[in-house]
C-alpha cells in the first residue's frame, strides 16, 4: 500500500519532472523553430521576438540616453546656475527663497528638458521658468516675500566676494563714484516692470525678442520700458551723486 | 526724424537693436539734435553703469551641490524604475 502511494507519488512527480525536462523546451523550441519557417507563423511570431529584443535595447539605450541627458543638461543648464541664483535674488530679495527658487527651476528644467529647443538660449528658457515659478509661488499664494531690507542688502555685498572686476576706478564721471549699493537701491527703487527690463537687458544681456518673450510683452513694450526705465534710473542716481556733492551739470 | 519717433528708438539704439535703416535714420536725427544726442549719451552711460556696478553673486556651495544632486538622483530613479518594469 505504502509502496504504490509512494510509487504513485514517485510516478507525479517524475511525470512533472519529464514534462518539465521534454515538453516545455520542445514548446519553446517549436516557437522558435517557427520563427525561421516560412508562412504565416513567420509574419505572426516575428514582431514578438523583435519586440523582445528592442526592449532589451532600449533599456539599455535608455540609460546611456538618461547619461547624456544628464550631460547635456549640466553643460546646457547648470552653467548659468550663477545668473539664475542672481535674478531669484532680484526678483525675492531673499537669499532663501532665492535659493528655493532656483532649485525648483532646476527640478523642472530637467524633468522637462527634453521639450527644450536645441539650439535655442537655454538661459533663456531657464529665465522663464524661473519666472514662471516665482509668479506661481509669490504671487498666485500671496505669499508675497519679505520687504526690501536695505541693510540686508548692505550686509549680503559685503559678505559675498564680488565675481566682476572693478575696470573704471580711474574715470571720475560722478557715476563712476557711485557705489554698488547706490546703484542697487536705485534699481530697486524702480518699479518691477522697468526694472525687470533693464535687469533683463543690461545684466543678464538677452535680447529684446528674449525679454519679449520672458515678459510677454510686444518688442515694442521692452523698448519703452526699457527707455523709461534707464531714465528713471538716471534721475534717481542723480539724486544720489548731488547727495554726496558732485555737480552734475557739469559733467554733462 | 523728430524726436518722439527718436525717443523711441533710443534704447533700441543703446542695445544695438535697430535696423540698419532706424539706425541711419536715428544718427541723423543726432547729427540735428543736441538734446537727443545729449539724452542718448546719458542713456549708454546709464547702461554701463549698471553692467559695471551691480555685482553678481556665487551661488552659494550648498546650492550647487543640490542641483549636481537632484539631476543625477532622478537620473538614478528613472534606471531604477526602468530595471522593475
Amino acid at each position: 500500500m505504502i509502496d504504490l502511494l509512494i510509487f504513485s507519488k514517485v510516478h507525479k512527480s517524475l511525470k512533472i519532472y519529464c514534462f518539465k525536462l521534454i515538453i516545455l523546451p520542445a514548446r519553446a523550441l517549436v516557437g522558435k523553430t517557427m520563427l525561421f519557417e516560412p508562412g504565416r507563423f513567420q509574419l505572426m511570431d516575428k514582431p514578438d521576438a523583435t519586440r523582445h529584443i528592442k526592449t532589451r535595447t532600449k533599456k539599455e539605450s535608455l540609460t546611456k540616453e538618461e547619461r547624456q541627458k544628464q550631460l547635456e543638461f549640466q553643460n546646457e543648464a547648470v552653467v548659468h546656475l550663477n545668473s539664475l541664483y542672481n535674478y531669484a535674488l532680484h526678483l525675492t530679495m531673499n537669499p532663501d527663497d532665492a535659493e528655493d527658487l532656483v532649485q525648483e527651476t532646476y527640478l523642472k528644467a530637467y524633468r522637462f528638458f527634453n521639450s527644450f529647443e536645441r539650439g535655442t538660449n537655454c538661459k533663456a528658457w531657464l529665465f522663464k521658468i524661473l519666472k514662471n515659478n516665482y509668479i506661481n509661488r509669490f504671487r498666485k499664494n500671496s505669499k508675497e516675500p519679505g520687504k526690501v531690507d536695505y541693510d540686508l542688502i548692505k550686509d549680503f555685498y559685503h559678505s559675498i566676494k564680488d565675481i566682476r572686476s572693478d575696470t573704471s576706478e580711474a574715470e571720475s564721471d560722478y557715476f563712476h563714484s557711485l557705489l554698488h549699493e547706490e546703484v542697487y537701491q536705485a534699481l530697486h527703487s524702480l518699479p518691477e516692470e522697468f526694472r525687470e527690463v533693464i535687469q533683463l537687458c543690461d545684466i543678464e544681456g538677452f535680447t529684446y525678442e528674449e525679454i519679449a518673450n520672458m515678459v510677454e510683452s510686444p518688442i515694442g513694450t521692452v523698448r519703452s520700458r526699457l527707455y523709461r526705465g534707464r531714465k528713471l534710473l538716471r534721475e534717481q542716481l542723480e539724486e544720489y551723486a548731488k547727495k554726496y556733492g558732485f555737480n552734475t551739470d557739469k559733467d554733462q | 526724424m523728430n524726436c518722439p519717433k527718436a525717443r523711441i528708438l533710443m534704447s533700441a539704439a543703446v542695445d544695438g537693436e535697430l535696423s540698419r535703416k532706424e539706425e541711419e535714420g536715428f544718427l541723423l536725427h543726432l547729427t540735428k539734435c543736441l538734446e537727443c544726442k545729449g539724452e542718448f549719451e546719458e542713456a549708454k552711460k546709464t547702461k554701463m553703469i549698471i553692467k559695471e556696478r551691480i555685482i553678481q553673486f556665487k551661488a552659494p556651495q550648498t546650492l550647487v551641490h543640490s542641483i549636481m544632486q537632484l539631476t543625477s538622483v532622478s537620473a538614478i530613479e528613472h534606471e531604477d524604475t526602468l530595471f522593475f518594469e
